[in-house]
């Protein structure tokens, strides 16, 4: 069984090999095609051993190289099973998704290899067994990652999205490294199961230092706040399949730096650390949905809500640390595989909802919501997919965002069993707001699909769109996907607590799953429910309206006027909300947040506006770039031009410095 | 009335007089008006808004005044049926349900002060079916009250056996109701 | 207790009592016209008919064909009908069928002349 993980991962990464190398010729539809193809296989085979893994619950090891170039260990450990899985499903999903999206050409042949190679590298961050090999992995993840970012660098605002994205991760990378290294100094090893076993030894202060490091570096790729600036950047420049692997996966692998640090190899801690995870996650998650309904670009939008959903995850992590840290190790196992439930469902659904976006800007040209409108009937199929995709990740029934957040409240809830009466208030507050966030991102997601897809065609664009060539199978196994994982809940769930169980050493599933297909937050008398009978019963309701309509049918005559409208002569696309106005209540509700500029321009001085139109502008304010970034960019200038006398240009002045140091050695060496 | 989408059915059909009687009990309890403005001088309604005053008070004879068409029993219809509002007023009487019944109210509905011509069709029974003619210019409130009242059936109308020749001998209602 | 109550009690109850009985004030209303055909001629009959503004009044031979429906009660026919012409008092009008509020009136008033 080992070897069956272990060579279905290899298999997967030799696929997504093989997919650069096919991306060679992908100047052809025939090397789009077979890149994406090879892609896809290695993703169902990095899916087959993400699946293998969480139910076997035993990783395997593999060392390669020698000592005289230098060893890697990679070691597939329970932990990365469900980041497995959902890699392995972006990259099916992308695969069926790309040839029918990027035109044949140099520029998606590059894309290709860069994507495939992101693939490789991603897989290699979750099967890392060593620090080395890990940050090696990561710098390659980042780097094929910016590359994909800027495929089509001509464009205004990419190279932009791009070095905003590659900045970050490179300044998350420092702090990684110093993470990495404060424990590989103080356990006196590189190997991450030997980190493990020692980190109980480190003392209290390193280990803390250690954690919030990783907490930050990791928490730049993961998109908290106010690390996130590079998720709005990147993700509307890069293509669709493009964004969906950075939303779906790659945000995910900080995450995962995240539940590496805290759980596995820091080995728990004191509950302070939990309770700052928890915050940061729950503030993420409220001013991600908050930001995320100002925008008028669906693909900005996508990118605020991921950094909601991250906020969400990283809320569940903490509260878990934070349980098992007060002595409830079962609420803290709970937790924990809620965040690694809500983590495979937010990248199902968010590959989902960006893969769709990439159809709806290819087939009407724009992204721009307030140009958009009645497009289910133009794009039925993806008006139905996008639906599903809403649906989920508004967490509404029976899908599996409704299934995950709701084990997320039933976590939380249980902060009362805690001994500190201050920390069990600060769950709850937690609780509260991303209970606040649920409700905004029902809002949000109403307009994001209400918006574009109903009332009338807001622009000519948007009239003309049509559902020709346009990719369906890539987003439909995802749509599938997310029904399967809200009603066949017990059986992830089951997958996930083997996970737990190789992680923690706790086997909860006596006290999670119920014979009858229920669900119990790892506490009998508390509560429970079924996502199965619960689906099982909304379709039996739904039948209800539907046996009374077709057993009414014949015997009633209708006479069917038309709707009554006031009596108007005709609808005008400038008659329905814009998502502009749609938001609007949470703006004026949320105003000292946005500190929004509106400029009105009239061209006359006449207030009706008769001879001339009114021009409104409305924008939010960055208040993160502009009074954190930019501060610590010019603090940056500044120390680099004190600094810019050393580098004068004169060879003479440089030969000195190297008699200086030269100096310094002998005197050190001396001594 | 128009019952089942015909308008005044043929006295011969036991079902729709049926039909027709019943719908009049009810309404003659509890009716909801919805007043349609075909382009009227709005007088008339003026004394329409004040039939909800306490002095004329309709609530107490069971009529009430709704908004929307879909929830009225009746329209009652001002203006010489401008064509521009031709578009209004049958959005307005094909959103009434079944049955209902059309009142035209003032001179210019009945054909008065505006012939036809190219802006206007001058009554309004060229554009829907009207039940109850109410004349005047505007009709005072009573008049209101007695056209709505010979709608539902509660009254019955006057102005048949009326004559305008002082000097013959057939004279007003036989009912004798004071002047 | 609440003055307006007071109040109401000593002017008591001002709601009209239609349809039991017709409010004694509606005698000023504004009517549409009655004749007396004795007194009508062929030439005040065609006076009338171009003082009508809103073409109520026609003449069809020897009879005036007066239209209660079109009649705004603006009162031309009044002052140029003389006495011929009185208002009719009826305001109460109402009615299912249109054509019962075309009444006609015989132009008596030449035949009388004559003799």
């Amino acid at each position: 069984m080992r070897h069956a993980i272990a060579g279905l991962a290899i298999g997967a990464a030799a696929a997504w090999l093989a997919a650069a190398l096919a991306a060679l010729a992908g100047s052809r539809r025939v090397g789009v095609r077979g890149a994406s193809w090879l892609s896809a296989a290695g993703g169902a085979a990095a899916v087959a051993s993400g699946v293998l893994l969480a139910l076997h619950g035993a990783g395997t090891t593999l060392h390669l190289g020698s000592t005289t170039v230098g060893a890697a260990t990679f070691r597939i450990a329970p932990l990365a099973a469900p980041f497995i899985v959902l890699l392995g499903a972006v990259a099916v999903a992308n695969g069926l998704y790309a040839p029918r999206y990027h035109e044949p050409g140099r520029g998606a042949s590059a894309y290709l290899i860069a994507y495939n190679l992101a693939l490789v590298s991603s897989l290699a961050v979750l099967a890392a067994g060593d620090a080395v090999a890990f940050l090696v992995a990561w710098e390659a993840m980042a780097l094929t990652c910016y590359l994909l970012i800027l495929r089509h660098h001509g464009r205004p605002d990419v190279g932009a999205g791009a070095f905003l994205f590659i900045a970050l991760s490179e300044a998350g990378f420092v702090l990684i490294v110093l993470a990495f290294a404060i424990l590989a100094a103080r356990t006196g090893s590189l190997d991450l199961a030997t980190i493990a076993h020692r980190a109980g030894r480190v003392p209290l202060g390193w280990r803390s230092a250690a954690f919030l490091l990783a907490l930050v570096g990791f928490g730049f790729k993961a998109g908290l706040v106010p690390l996130h600036i590079w998720l709005p950047a990147a993700h509307p420049v890069a293509p669709a399949d493009g964004s969906a692997f950075l939303s779906g996966m790659v945000i995910k692998l900080g995450v995962y730096g995240i539940a590496l640090f805290g759980v596995v190899l820091l080995a728990g801690g004191p509950a302070w650390w939990g309770l700052v995870t928890m915050g940061a996650g729950a503030v993420t998650a409220v001013l991600g949905i908050l930001y995320a309904l100002m925008e008028r670009d669906l693909k900005r939008f996508l990118a605020f809500s991921s950094i909601e959903n991250v906020g969400i995850i990283l809320t569940a992590l903490g509260a878990g640390m934070t349980f098992t840290a007060y002595r409830q190790p079962a609420i803290g196992a709970l937790l924990l595989i809620v965040a690694l439930y809500h983590s495979l469902n937010h990248g199902v659904y968010k590959t989902l909802l960006f893969q769709e976006a990439g159809v709806i800007e290819h087939a009407t040209g724009t992204r721009d919501l307030d140009r958009l409108g009645g497009l289910v009937r133009r794009l039925p199929r993806t008006a139905v997919i996008f639906l599903i995709g809403t649906l989920a990740i508004a967490a509404l029934p029976p899908f599996n965002g409704f299934v995950s957040e709701w084990m997320v409240f039933q976590g939380l809830f249980q902060g009362f069993r805690i001994s500190s009466h201050a920390v069990g208030i600060l769950i709850v507050i937690a609780g509260a707001l991303i209970a606040l966030t649920g409700g905004l991102a029902i809002n949000a997601f109403a307009r994001a699909f209400g918006i574009p897809f109903l009332g009338m065609p807001r622009s000519n664009q948007a009239a003309g769109a049509h559902e020709r060539g346009q990719p369906v199978i890539g987003p439909a196994l995802l749509a599938a996907a997310c029904a399967f994982l809200g009603v066949g809940a017990p059986l992830v769930l089951t997958a996930l607590d083997r996970v737990a169980r190789a992680t923690t050493g706790l086997d909860i599933h006596a006290r999670l799953i119920v014979p009858q297909l229920g669900v119990i937050p790892a506490h009998t008398d508390f509560s429970e429910f079924s996502p199965t009978y619960l689906a099982a019963f909304l379709l039996a309701v739904l039948a209800v309206p539907a046996v009374i309509y077709l057993a009414g049918r014949p015997r009633a005559r209708d006479r069917r006027p038309p709707v009554w409208d006031g009596g108007i002569l005709a609808y005008k696309p400038r008659m329905q909300y814009t998502a502009t106005t749609h938001a609007n209540p949470v703006r004026v509700t949320f105003d000292p947040l946005y500190q929004p500029h509106i400029n009105v321009e009239r061209v006359s001085e006449d207030p009706a506006g008769r001879s001339g139109p009114v021009h409104y502008r409305f924008s939010v304010t960055p208040i993160f770039d502009r009074y954190l970034y930019r501060p610590v960019v010019r603090l940056v200038r500044a120390i680099a031009l004190l600094a810019r006398p050393i580098q004068s240009g004169d060879v003479n002045l440089y030969v000195f410095y190297v008699f200086v140091v030269v100096l310094i050695a002998y005197a050190v060496y001396a001594s | 009335m128009t019952v089942d989408g015909q308008a005044r059915p043929e006295a011969a059909d036991a079902l729709a007089q049926e039909l027709r009687r019943r719908a009049l009990a009810l309404f003659g309890r509890s009716l909801h008006i919805r007043t349609v403005d075909t382009g009227s001088c709005a007088v008339c309604e003026s004394e329409i808004r004040l039939l909800s005053a306490p002095h004329y008070d309709l609530h107490r004879l069971g009529f009430f005044f709704t908004p929307a068409p879909r929830h009225a029993d009746l329209l009652m219809v001002t203006g010489p049926a401008i064509r521009a509002a031709d578009n209004l007023l049958l959005k307005a009487f094909h959103a009434t349900p079944d049955p209902k019944a059309v009142i035209a109210v003032g001179a210019c509905a009945l054909g008065g002060v505006y012939g036809e011509d190219e802006l206007v069709h001058g009554s309004v029974d060229q554009v829907v079916p009207v039940d109850v003619y109410v004349p005047g210019c505007p009709p005072s409130p009573l008049a209101l009250l007695q056209g709505l009242l010979v709608a539902v059936g509660r009254l019955e109308e006057r102005v048949a056996s009326l004559s305008l020749d002082l000097d013959s001998d057939r004279r007003a209602a036989a009912d004798g109701r004071p002047r | 207790m609440a003055f307006w109550f007071y109040r109401g009690l000593r002017k008591g109850i001002v709601t009209t009592r239609y349809p039991r009985e017709v409010d004694p004030w509606t005698r000023d209303l504004p009517t549409p016209p009655a004749f007396r055909s004795s007194r009508l001629t062929r030439a005040l009959a065609d006076r009338l008919v171009a003082a009508c503004p809103s073409e109520a009044i026609r003449r069809e031979g020897e009879e005036l064909v007066v239209d209660l429906g079109r009649c705004t009660g603006c009162g031309r026919c009044l002052a140029v009908g003389g006495e011929a012409v009185a208002a009719s008092g009826e305001f109460l009008l109402a009615t299912a069928e249109r054509s019962s509020l075309v009444k006609r009136v015989p132009i008596g008033g030449d035949r009388e002349a004559r003799g």
